[in-house]
């Protein structure tokens, strides 16, 4: 987990984070939800079996619904982002 | 005395170990305790494996035959003895499963016993040493349940309840697992007649797996009536024992179609997942004063082991806990939003670009990206009626 891009060629990628952070599917929609995500979650699903690509945004929100509850769990941000870290 | 290298001392059991529940140390012990890995199961036994040791071994492998798992371990790494009526036992069950397109292996068994098992034609069944298990993945089912039986084969006489055709089979894994933490449930806690586990979908309670027929009938009762040991552990997040139903008031309604039924002592105790209440194990007993501390301990590890196992699985909050979060969710969105059009008009960006601001933000402080954007419209628009007082991230249960 070094490289701030996302992984193409592992389409499990964002299920693997959400295995990880033990949430179940519905549970990280309603976080990703809370946080504006404007998906729904039929294609939250397809999101995480990598049968469709979120918009770079999208990505960020439900990247960022998992680094929440990793830091919840004691953790960091593990989950890459799509736009650049960041102006300073 | 024989004894196995199993079963440690009371009070210093590793995860995934019941202690013996009975006072007195017994003669002779071996153990039983079993993992769950996606649709396998490992059953490893310890101890010496006598008969009244195969009749508790194969009651266990009995449930687990018929709960659906594909394939079956059996792990001898610590069997010191094998009765000789041990090898038929085995050949049986394998022949059980291999009628199902399913497998029974034998996993580490000592020299002799392997060489009775090869001079029984069972040779075929043990697998190599180095045979792994697979991998469990976060958020898959499992469970990992032991129980330790004195081989005194003292089990009590009165048991009306057995495995009846009554319960739906089906190859849900998670439901499978459930049926499975009944069984060992009922045979290991002392006094135990049935037990249930009792879940809120939708809103209602429902049993999603019992022992037999009249505990499913004692569980509607209690739904139906509204009241009971079951609909109040469920509700209220706590254990309730009706220690002797003669002396009990607390469901008056309840109450006396248990007792008709022969019920007299109950112990219901909370199940949690993702830290709500979402339903409830429930220990029923013919005999009155049935439980003792021993056997209240007992049923929290099992009401434990089932809370883990209803994590892993996803069954998290209750309908209505759903839609008290959803509206918190909507509040969330409004504020982040608001956040956002702050951002947008001093920064002079575009919305996704004001987001990434707020994300970063929360990112490189810790701070949740809600929080923020409270802090951020409060800067603005202090005392604003849409956000209401500043608060602290704590919305999430």
């Amino acid at each position: 987990m070094t490289t701030a891009t996302v992984a193409e060629e592992e389409p499990d990628h964002f299920d693997r984070f959400r295995r990880d952070a033990g949430l179940s599917r519905g549970e990280l929609w309603l976080r990703y939800f809370e946080l504006g995500g404007m998906s729904s979650a039929f294609q939250m699903e397809a999101f995480l079996y990598g049968a469709l690509e979120p918009t770079p945004h999208d990505h960020d929100v439900i990247a960022h619904a998992l680094n929440e509850r990793f830091v919840e769990l004691g953790g960091n941000h593990p989950v890459p982002y799509r736009s650049d870290a960041a102006p300073d | 005395m024989r004894r196995g290298p199993g079963p440690p001392p009371p009070g210093d059991h590793p995860v995934g170990e019941l202690p013996v529940s009975s006072g007195d140390e017994p003669e002779e012990m071996f153990s039983l305790s079993m993992d769950v890995v996606r649709s396998e199961a490992v059953v490893s036994v310890q101890g010496a494996l006598d008969e009244p040791a195969l009749v508790e071994l194969f009651s266990l492998l009995d449930t687990v035959i018929a709960s659906g798992y594909s394939s079956m371990v059996l792990d001898l790494v610590g069997v010191d003895s094998l009765a000789t009526t041990g090898p038929a036992a085995i050949a049986s069950a394998a022949q059980r499963l291999a009628g199902q397109d399913r497998r029974l292996s034998i996993r580490s068994p000592s020299r002799a016993i392997e060489e009775r098992l090869v001079a029984d034609g069972l040779g075929h069944l043990i697998v190599d040493e180095e045979f792994e298990l697979m991998p469990r993945r976060p958020g898959e089912p499992s469970a990992v349940i032991a129980k330790v039986v004195d081989n005194t084969g003292a089990r009590p006489a009165s048991r009306f309840v057995e495995r009846a055709g009554a319960i739906p089979t089906d190859t849900d894994l998670v439901d499978s697992t459930l049926r499975l933490v009944v069984e060992l449930a009922r045979t290991t806690v002392a006094g135990a007649d049935g037990v249930s586990v009792s879940l809120r979908r939708h809103g209602q309670l429902a049993t999603v797996a019992a022992s037999d027929q009249t505990i499913l009938d004692m569980d509607a009762e209690q739904y139906a009536a509204g009241e009971g040991p079951c609909v109040d552990a469920s509700i209220k997040g706590r254990r309730f024992h009706a220690r002797s139903l003669d002396d009990e008031d607390r469901w008056p309604t309840f109450t006396p179609k248990a007792r008709a039924l022969g019920i007299q002592a109950i112990l219901s105790s909370p199940l949690v997942a993702h830290s709500h209440s979402v339903g409830a194990l429930n220990i029923y007993s013919l005999q009155p004063w049935a439980f003792g501390d021993d056997d209240r301990d007992l049923a929290m590890r099992f009401a434990t082991e089932v809370s883990a196992i209803l994590t892993d699985a996803g069954v998290d909050v209750s309908d209505d806990r759903r839609s008290e979060r959803f509206q918190a969710s909507l509040r969330s969105r409004e504020v982040i939003a608001q956040a956002q059009g702050v951002i947008m008009e001093r920064e002079g960006i575009t919305e996704n670009e004001a987001y990434t601001v707020l994300r970063v933000h929360s990112q490189r402080t810790g701070v949740s990206l809600r929080a923020w954007a409270e802090e951020v419209t409060g800067s603005t628009r202090p005392g604003h009626p849409l956000l209401g007082p500043r608060r602290d991230d704590g919305h999430r249960g």
